[in-house]
């Protein structure tokens, strides 16, 4: 079953770097191909290049017959479709992961092979977060082709930049997911876990915060500084500060964030969705480090 | 004998990088030009020798001055560079440039204080005003290229401004980097074909009536066009686009009477047209007639007082808010449609069974989102979001949370208008974005190969028979 075989070696975890990367690259492949193989990535993969190419057509058909393509609007209706299915295919995707091995029984197995855990993690990370790049690839691959035979003046490095913060999205809610499939016992439990995050990372939270900014009259700073801290509401800023190179598109709020940090902005949002890739993976990794977690 | 070659090489090296530095120009005081003007025949042609012209000149003689490439005047940073005292004064193909900056004195490229003047195909640099008129009726201003000193928007001049000089035309002139285009207590003007971009006010009315304003571009300033306390204007096939920032509008009307708003394209504005108060006066109206409104964040805005105005065949094409009262209320007491005709609205939900272009429902957008914004503008930072979709998709559940509509439109027309607009910059991305997407493609393909090509599989196997 598992690659790691072809190296004999003693039973030490510990080994040199290149067996070190050696090993989460097996497991990166072996999780990639059964991931690419799975029903969710193939359902997931259609859903998402359908609706983005629906998306895509319907927000040009309007403007096509007037000659002038508006690559905003395109894009304002793939947010909405990405922050909805983009994050709750990552959280499944995690969410399954190791809590599946776990059912199965499949994940004492792993582990009695020469490999440390940080490998076993780290390889099924990249592996899924490759399966999910190369789902996001298609689906905006496929609209790229709609936009190109639709529109003219399309702006094509927005549209690089669209779907390189969607991967960055994807990374960080699969980084959440492994959380959750590390502390979670069987994968139902991981599931629901996981769709509860999503519920409430795409709309609690953000209805939260409106309620909480009117009843509390909250300044524009403080507003801004909660919703930076959803990596969906950084995602969305970023794409637009990317656009528009302003945020005046977001009412005051918006208009602040823009005056007050200026070029280092898209950085910091940027770095919000760093940190919510690197933080509950480096959690994950404690975790599953530790003996009971099997 | 080598050395002496050496020496004199070296000794003639300082006078040969000052004779490149600038080469061929001649420098002398524009009293040089005043002379010329004072020795030449009133309504003389002067056609001025290339070289750069320093100082300040004033023109008190009707007089043609005809520059040509290499004809600059530099103002050296102080006062005003050309100012015009005597009518019929022409200043044409000339290079102005280095007004002073200390808005004190108001310093200029070029001031007129006189009648009938023609300020044609100049360009002008660094200049704190570009071209200012006082008192200076039927003059033209045609085909002048202005950029302004390089300030914060608040410190900077107008780059075009007259003060009350009525029966202007202001025609294909580029403005660049100013503060406004400005027209104080001037009437009758005709402003063609004129591009303002990245400025704060486009085209700025102040006390000015009667004026036509015609095919003219205004991209990327604060607001495109804002007409204020002037009557009976017409705008028409305007451009207004990327109009941006706190205010941010394509169109603000402000106390304006009998405006004629007819075949514009607003297009990615803030807000396409904001209407303050307009029309004031009992008796008086606004129209908007075959206008393109198109990808603002929110098409129409006005207060909430607005009243008397007539829209009818625009086009309301995927704003994100098509109308919207600024602070609440609705905008009933204008109409939506003129003899059976209404506007084109991209989110009309309604149908039209017996096919003659009008919708069969009235068009009444009702949305709470909407409605929550004018109250606290701040959740604006929620627009393009799942939690947006979600309350509208609430207030649709439940009707009881649903408000009142912000407008009724009782014709809607079922298919977008044919509004002639001549766009240009329509780019060519097709091609890139074909690459792009073959880019994505390749990425994906790319990565199956590399994930799951048979060396993986083959230490499998062979892992399987060990």
């Amino acid at each position: 079953m598992s690659a790691m075989t072809t190296t004999p070696r003693t039973v030490t975890v510990r080994t040199s770097a290149a067996g070190f990367v050696g090993g989460i690259w097996h497991f990166a492949r072996r999780e990639f191909r059964d991931a690419i193989a799975s029903k969710w990535f193939i359902l997931y993969t259609i859903a998402f290049t359908v609706l983005a190419v629906g998306v895509s057509f319907l927000s040009l058909s309007g403007v096509g017959s007037h000659g002038f393509a508006g690559f905003g609007r395109t894009a304002a209706g793939l947010l909405n479709l990405i922050m909805l299915v983009v994050p709750l295919m990552a959280l499944t995707a995690g969410a399954g992961s190791i809590a599946g091995e776990r059912e199965r029984g499949t994940l004492l197995y792993l582990l009695a092979q020469p490999v440390s855990r940080t490998q076993l993690l780290l390889g099924k990370y990249l592996g899924l977060a490759a399966a999910l790049v190369c789902s996001l690839c298609i689906g905006f691959g496929v609209s790229a082709v709609v936009l190109a035979w639709r529109a003219d003046g399309v702006g094509t490095g927005s549209f690089a930049m669209l779907m390189s913060f969607t991967a960055m999205l994807a990374l960080s809610m699969l980084s959440l997911g492994m959380l959750i499939s590390v502390i979670s016992r069987r994968t139902g439990v991981a599931t629901g876990v996981g769709l509860f995050t999503w519920l409430t990372l795409v709309f609690v939270s953000d209805l939260g915060l409106m309620a909480s900014s009117i009843i509390f009259k909250l300044r524009v700073q403080e507003i801004f500084g909660l919703a930076a801290l959803n990596p969906l509401q950084s995602f969305k800023m970023a794409v637009i500060v990317n656009m528009n190179a302003s945020l005046d598109v977001l009412g005051p709020v918006g208009a602040y964030a823009s005056q007050t940090l200026g070029g280092a902005l898209p950085w910091l949002l940027a770095s919000s969705l760093l940190a919510w890739t690197l933080a509950p993976l480096g959690l994950a990794m404690l975790l599953f480090g530790r003996r009971s977690s099997v | 004998m080598r050395f002496p070659i050496l020496h004199a090489l070296i000794c003639l090296l300082p006078a040969a990088t000052e004779a490149m530095a600038e080469p061929q120009v001649q420098r002398q005081p524009v009293t040089v030009i005043a002379q010329m003007i004072e020795s030449a025949e009133l309504g003389d042609e002067l056609l001025l020798p290339a070289g750069v012209y320093e100082g300040n000149l004033v023109i008190r003689r009707s007089i043609i001055l005809n520059g040509r490439a290499g004809v600059v005047f530099d103002g050296l940073g102080d006062g005003t560079v050309i100012e015009v005292l005597a009518d019929d004064v022409t200043v044409r193909n000339c290079t102005i440039r280095a007004s002073g900056e200390n808005v004190t004195g108001e310093p200029s490229a070029i001031r007129v204080i006189a009648a009938k003047a023609t300020i044609e195909s100049n360009t002008i640099e660094d200049a704190l005003f570009g071209i200012d008129l006082r008192q200076a009726p039927d003059s033209v201003i045609r085909g002048n290229h202005i950029t302004c000193k390089d300030m914060e928007p608040g410190r900077r001049g107008d780059g075009i401004r007259l003060w009350w000089s009525h029966g202007g035309t202001i025609e294909d002139n580029v403005v660049i980097g100013s503060r406004d285009m400005v027209f104080w207590y001037s009437e009758d003007l005709h402003i063609v074909g004129n591009t303002v971009r990245d400025s704060r006010y486009g085209l700025h009315f102040m006390y000015s009536h009667g004026s036509v304003l015609e095919a003219n571009d205004l991209l990327s300033n604060s607001v495109g066009v804002y007409l204020m306390y002037s009557n009976g204007i017409t705008l028409r096939g305007n451009r207004m686009r990327n109009n941006r920032g706190a205010s941010g509008y394509g169109i603000g009307l402000k106390d304006c009477d009998d405006i004629t708003i007819v075949g514009n394209a607003l297009l990615a504005n803030r807000v396409g047209v904001y209407v303050d108060n307009s029309p004031s006066s009992i008796d008086s109206t606004g129209l908007f007639e075959g206008n393109m409104i198109a990808f603002n964040e929110i098409g129409l805005l006005a207060t909430p007082n607005t009243h008397d105005n007539v829209f009818t065949g625009n086009a309301f094409i995927e704003n994100e808010e098509p109308a919207a009262t600024h602070g609440r209320g609705r905008l009933v007491s204008n109409s939506f449609a003129q003899e059976g005709v209404g506007n084109y609205w991209s989110d009309y939900a309604g149908f039209d069974l017996d096919a003659d272009g009008i919708g069969d429902v009235a068009y009444e957008p009702k949305s709470l989102f909407g409605e929550m914004l004018a109250r606290e503008p701040n959740l604006r930072l929620f627009v393009h979001g799942p939690a947006q979709q979600a309350i509208e998709f609430t207030s649709r559940a439940l009707p009881e949370l649903r408000p009142e509509p912000t407008l009724v439109d009782p014709a809607p027309l079922a298919v977008p208008p044919k509004i002639e607009l001549a766009l240009g910059e329509s780019g060519r991305g097709g091609g890139r974005m074909g690459m792009l997407a073959a880019g994505f493609m390749s990425a994906a393909v790319a990565l199956i190969l590399v994930m799951s090509t048979q060396p993986g599989l083959r230490a499998v196997r062979e892992g399987d028979r060990s």
